[in-house]
């Protein structure tokens, strides 16, 4: 019986919980959708408001107030439509949005609600506060950050901070906070960082110049896309750096520029042991017209990293004829992988050139045609289609 | 009797495990909803900074679906990113709708770089105007033996793998990549989660309006998916215990794939099979790993609404959930395989596998004692009962959870449908699961290894009928 008991008490509890959980879950679902009405009715009374604001933000006036006394929810649209036009607009319009909520008092409550003992509460706070670019809650935010666990909670602090901070060194602050937990979080950290508004090319420098590897690598891959002159200087000594990334990173940059290269420089790179450093040498020699490395381009064929592999064949088939031949000579005589890169290239060169019709293409066409059937004959090589090659295959790309 | 109160403690004991399961999840809820919720999603998706990532798509008879699926995968929020659909020897036209869609032309000399064996490749197709799109033609060898194909082709260090008729919400990649890039040295595998989309409004390739399915086998299937999603997986995630990630939208590390063999081919079941593998591999090699699920990622796919192809459908993941545990036995009770040895595996064997067969023959048993002495009713009773009652709870934690977090069930009478069904589920649709598994481990048995038939209707029709 003592069984039965047990399972009784089982039934109950089970029981018990449904009714509460069936009484929770009418509660919610009305109470959401309640709060979805009010706030689409809230958007819909302050829309002249908005339609004020928008064009006044290009005059010289004052902006007034949204006007009346508001309640909660409507104060929470007003100041989410204001922060949604912080995100949009820059400069004298989103400076003027900004001076907005702080006049309506959105920056103060904030400010307040981050001290809050919930975390839930606070943590929504310093969303907010970053939205509004209110600088004066950084400290605060700082110190919220660095006593939290990591977790994707610290990522949506780091970027409240990254936007509100009106200096690098709370920026450089916030990365290093970030960092210190030993994850290679570089790219999130870098697409982080650039959510500030300040001068980024002062700060790229900075971080480049720091004693940290960590946020030199975060300077590294946030500077792809952008150029930056005034930090050449320093990508060229990075170029020699004793940490693979770091040289990685910085070789991939520095090439990008299309710097001119001395013979040993190329060499040196070329057998570089991070395969990301040979592969990008690799792809910046046939940008470069540098003919003369043909050989080494030649042999990189053969290299254990696809991606060089890749772009080797791709940058002998930009060297005119003499590459093309090059990449001729190592289909018909090379082995393996080496042959399959090269014949891989071959066939998108042949297929592409194909298609054009201005007569100094056409010649260069021609010429490679002749290049071609004098290495392959007239008739087209067999197909290599699903053919795979036997050896190697990485996968680092 | 004893066998029958045996069978009721079985009971008990497997609804507190799931409510373990449940409380992990609750406990991960508000960091969920807060993280998607205060992710601006719209600058990480213009980002160069986020990962590249090749979508694997196998395709097997999907003329209806697959150019509107491939149109919403062409169509995602995500910066750098390439849609590999590998038709598996189709007997349908799949391959000629695409070719005729996008215009495409066969390579002359398409350049695969893994070397995983796979089923001969015919073609592959390609078309300028398409950088992204690859649809690769070959022999029928099974959804894992395309996956390997794909990952042969594919260009980007990251994989997806999605289900030909599947559809992703638009910011479904970039919400998994930003979970990769938190952690995306110990990240290797990411599983996003599957709903339902009979009865939504689809057009142009994405879910425009949510509701709930309006015929009954899609209905039970929807709760079933939240109950398994946001019930189980949130909770087994959290404490790195998952050991499936659905093979109808998951995000994985291309290199870790390859260096465990990649997908196993011959047998369903492969997408509890890579996780395992995954396992096994980071724990043997003492790699610090993580397998997660991100529940705000959202896949809706088409569920079956037949009779036929659900049972097939079911039967064919109870021979590969079998498959998979006696494979790796060697897993269970290992301490050198942690959380997966101790607990995920043997949960699985106990508490999935084998569960069919202790509710059977504890059924079976009490019904006998209550024939043969029929003062025994109210032992029978609580059986009932506490099946009921305690799956009724999990169902209502599950919709809580849902309410909590995603909210994507706008209307009241949503709310009330979701609650009728989890009920009506416990009178014939469980029982029906019950046989279904015990079906798929004859097959098993039989040595049975078809995919059984799976028919799609185009989303457009869908939409019209569910």
């Amino acid at each position: 019986m003592f069984h039965l008991t047990v399972a009784y008490i089982f039934i109950y509890v089970c029981l018990g919980l449904i009714a509460l959980g069936i009484l929770l879950l009418f509660q919610m679902k009305i109470s959401h959708n309640r709060e979805l009405r009010n706030r689409e009715m809230y958007a819909k009374k302050h829309h002249d408001y908005f339609v004020y604001v928008q064009a006044n933000l290009q005059d010289n006036v004052e902006l007034r107030l949204p006007p009346g006394k508001l309640k909660k929810l409507e104060k929470r649209v007003v100041q989410d439509k204001f922060i949604e036009w912080i995100e949009q607009f820059k400069g004298d319009y989103r400076h003027k949005l900004i001076e907005l909520c702080r006049e309506a008092g959105f920056v103060e409550e904030d400010l307040k609600a981050l001290r809050s003992i919930r975390y839930g509460r606070r943590l929504e706070a310093a969303y907010r506060l970053g939205g509004m670019r209110a600088r004066e809650a950084v400290p605060m935010l700082q110190n919220i950050l660095q006593k939290r666990k990591y977790s994707s909670l610290s990522i949506v602090l780091a970027r409240s901070i990254a936007k509100a901070a009106d200096n690098s060194e709370d920026l450089l602050q916030m990365l290093r906070t970030l960092l210190s937990h030993g994850k290679p979080i570089h790219n999130l950290a870098a697409d982080i960082m650039l959510e500030t508004g300040l001068d980024s090319s002062a700060i790229l420098l900075k971080l480049l110049n720091d004693s940290d590897s960590a946020l030199v690598k975060v300077g590294l891959v946030a500077m792809w896309g952008q150029a930056v002159p005034e930090v050449m200087p320093v990508l060229g000594r990075l170029v020699g750096a004793e940490e693979k990334d770091v040289r990685a990173e910085a070789v991939k940059l520095y090439l990008t520029t299309n710097p001119a290269l001395k013979d040993d420089t190329i060499a040196q790179l070329m057998s570089d042991r991070s395969w990301e450093v040979r592969a990008e040498a690799a792809r910046a020699l046939g940008q470069l017209h540098a003919a003369g490395s043909i050989p080494l381009l030649t042999d990189a064929l053969r290299d254990s990293s696809w991606k060089v592999r890749y772009n080797s064949a791709e940058s002998l088939a930009q060297l005119g004829e003499a590459g093309f031949e090059a990449l001729c000579q190592a289909a018909l005589t090379g082995a393996g992988i080496q042959r399959e890169a090269a014949l891989h290239r071959i066939e998108l060169v042949m297929e592409k050139e194909r298609e054009h019709s201005a007569i100094e293409q056409m010649v260069a066409y021609n010429k490679k045609r002749l290049l071609y059937d004098r290495y392959f004959g007239v008739k087209q090589p067999a197909k290599r289609v699903g053919g795979v090659a036997a050896v190697g295959g990485d996968y680092s790309a | 009797m004893y066998y029958g109160m045996i069978a009721v403690y079985y009971v008990m004991i497997v609804n507190i495990l799931y409510f373990t399961i449940m409380a992990l999840s609750y406990r991960n809820i508000g960091t969920i909803y807060r993280r998607s919720r205060y992710s601006n999603y719209n600058t990480l998706s213009g980002s160069e900074l986020v990962p590249p990532v090749s979508l694997l798509v196998p395709a097997f008879n999907e003329e209806l679906t697959i150019s509107e699926n491939v149109n919403c995968l062409l169509t995602l929020n995500y910066p750098t990113y390439e849609v590999i659909v590998i038709n598996d020897g189709s007997s349908d036209n799949t391959v000629d709708v695409l070719i005729k869609e996008f215009r495409l032309k066969k390579m002359t000399n398409p350049e695969f770089r893994g070397t995983i064996d796979t089923q001969e490749v015919r073609g592959v197709y390609h078309n300028p105007d398409y950088p992204s799109l690859f649809v690769i033609d070959k022999e029928n060898g099974g959804k894992a033996d395309s996956l390997n194909a794909g990952i042969n082709l594919s260009h980007y260090p990251l994989i997806s793998s999605i289900d030909a008729d599947s559809l992703l919400e638009k910011d479904a990649l970039i919400r998994m990549a930003r979970m990769y890039m938190e952690n995306p040295e110990e990240m290797v595998a990411i599983g996003g989660d599957v709903r339902i989309a009979n009865g939504c409004l689809i057009e142009n390739g994405a879910v425009q309006k949510v509701s709930l399915p309006r015929k009954i086998w899609p209905m039970f299937q929807s709760i079933e998916y939240m109950k398994a999603f946001l019930g189980g997986r949130i909770g087994w995630s959290q404490m790195n215990g998952l050991i499936i990630v659905s093979g109808a939208f998951g995000l994985f590390r291309k290199d870790y794939v390859i260096a465990v063999g990649g997908y196993r081919g011959g047998y369903p079941g492969e997408d509890m099979n890579i996780i395992i593998k995954l396992h096994r591999y980071m724990l043997s090699h003492k790699i610090p790993y993580k397998v997660a699920f991100c529940p705000e990622a959202v896949c809706w796919t088409q569920a079956p609404d037949t009779y036929k192809i659900i049972s097939n459908q079911r039967k064919r993941w109870g021979r590969g959930n079998l498959k998979n545990m006696i494979e790796n036995r060697g897993m269970l009770f290992n301490p050198k395989y942690k959380v997966m040895g101790l607990i995920t595996m043997p949960y699985n064997v106990l508490f999935e596998t084998l569960n069919p067969y202790f509710r059977i023959t504890g059924l079976l048993a009490l019904v006998g004692y209550t024939l043969l002495d029929m003062t025994h009713w109210r032992i029978l009773l609580t059986f009932f009962l506490l099946n009921f009652l305690s799956g009724y709870l999990l169902s209502v934690g599950a919709i809580i959870l849902e309410e909590i977090a995603f909210r994507r069930y706008k209307k009241l009478s949503d709310l009330w449908k979701m609650l009728l069904f989890s009920a009506l589920k416990f009178f014939g649709y469980h029982q029906l699961g019950v046989l279904w598994r015990v079906q798929g481990h004859i097959q098993y048995l039989q040595n049975n290894n078809s995919w059984g038939t799976m028919t799609r209707q185009s989303w457009s029709e869908e939409s019209k009928t569910a």
